[in-house]
């Protein structure tokens, strides 16, 4: 089964991975969700299949 | 509680809406739902013919008295404030350290183990969920080591004796603040929109392991945990560390011993904190699609050899015996 993985790209670019969902449309509907907040006003959403490691300087 | 005028508007639950005076936060974090609300679980099951999961299927009386003394204590979650409270010597009802110390010492006595207090953060609640709450107060009950690595239905056992216990400690902490004055929200197998581990760890309990459970300083993973919600001004607990993150980046006993394979070596970060995302395609064949219930990835955690030196020892030793698994059966 794939995996779909959502991360948050937050205004200054800090990446915080939201959570590991099996359908891409569950991914999805949580995006929606996230976008409609206004306390998540200025971030964006990516969704990918492979594992969103963290880059060097974030460890 | 939610309305269904709220949910036709906003599609989103409003829950503690009782006596509501605090402000409302939006909570941001998905929840996993559960049982046969789960997508993947639920296509699982299907596809293995089947309408129930195995394991839920398989339960015995006793647990399933357990449930329903959840399910029971989910009808008492929130209730009426009282008007005119009357406070302890001492405590007064805007003091922030006092009113800690009387839920702290309250809690206790109910029966937590374990009891901490952070301010209520939007990642501490379900998506979709509005709380109109400041603080949440996080109590625990361990589960007795010794009986959970006696196999698989006695850690079900167990598990569902416990997860009964805190949730009586949080209906009856809830009502107890409810009755100095203060909206309170009781969050437990029976009805929940917290999300646990974000408040462990702002509560000062420990830290996130690699097999997906926030471990502790006295009972390692193996405990159990309920809490309340509430507008009562309390003062803060801090997160605190005894090195479990790092720890975890040179240690694979948890993923070795995973009769799925489920648990990976690599983590992303979620709000800084390493988490070790478990494949829940691999966990559930063991943990939900066969009778017995699995806690393996806890049970093998040397984090229990600090407060369980030789059960531990013990434990590992017929698990190498047995080649670092279970039966893949
Ligand atoms: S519950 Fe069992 S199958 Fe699931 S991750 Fe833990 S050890 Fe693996
Ligand atoms: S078994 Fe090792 S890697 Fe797994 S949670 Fe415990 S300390 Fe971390």
């Amino acid at each position: 089964m794939t995996q779909f993985y959502v991360t948050e790209v937050r205004p200054h670019g800090e990446r915080s991975t939201v959570g590991l969902f099996y359908t891409r449309e569950e991914a999805a509907a949580i995006v929606r969700q996230l976008e409609s907040l206004p306390g998540k006003h200025g971030c964006r959403y990516v969704i990918s299949t492979t594992l969103p490691t963290p880059a060097e300087g974030e460890r | 509680m939610p309305t269904r005028r709220d949910e036709a508007r906003t599609s989103r639950r409003r829950a503690g809406d009782n006596g509501f005076r605090g402000t409302i936060m939006q909570g941001t974090t998905p929840r996993r739902l559960q049982g046969m609300a789960d997508p993947l679980l639920a296509s699982m099951v299907r596809a293995m013919g089947l309408g129930e999961s195995p394991q839920f299927a398989a339960r015995s009386p006793q647990v399933m008295a357990y449930v329903n003394r959840w399910l029971e204590n989910g009808k008492h979650r929130d209730g009426a404030v009282n008007p005119s409270p009357v406070f302890p010597d001492g405590v007064a009802a805007d003091d922030p350290v006092a009113l800690a110390r009387l839920i702290k010492a309250t809690a206790t006595e109910l029966g937590a183990d374990l009891v901490g207090i952070c301010r209520l953060r939007p990642a501490m609640i379900d998506l979709g969920v509005d709380l109109p709450h400041d603080f949440v107060v996080a109590t625990v009950v361990h589960e007795a080591y010794d009986v959970v690595i006696e196999g698989y239905a006695a850690v079900e056992e167990e598990a569902m004796r416990v997860y009964a216990e805190v949730s009586d400690i949080a209906t009856r902490l809830a009502a107890f603040v409810r009755h100095l004055g203060y909206p309170a929200l009781a969050h437990h197998n029976g009805g929940s929109c917290v999300q646990a581990i974000p408040v462990f760890h702002h509560a000062g309990f420990g830290e996130l392991g690699k097999h997906g459970s926030l471990i502790t300083e006295q009972y390692a993973a193996g405990f159990r945990p309920s809490f309340v919600t509430t507008t009562m001004p309390l003062a803060e607990d801090q997160p605190r560390s005894f090195g479990v993150q790092e720890f975890c980046l040179h240690c694979t006993i948890c993923m070795k011993n995973c009769p799925g394979d489920a648990i990976p070596n690599e983590y992303v970060l979620t709000d800084g904190v390493k988490r070790w995302l478990t494949d829940l395609e691999k966990c559930y064949p063991y943990s939900r699609l066969r009778k017995e219930y699995c806690h393996l990835c806890v049970d093998v955690c040397p984090f229990n050899a600090r407060p369980y030196a030789e059960t531990y020892k013990a434990f590992m030793k017929q698990q190498r015996q047995l080649g670092y698994g279970t039966p893949k059966s």
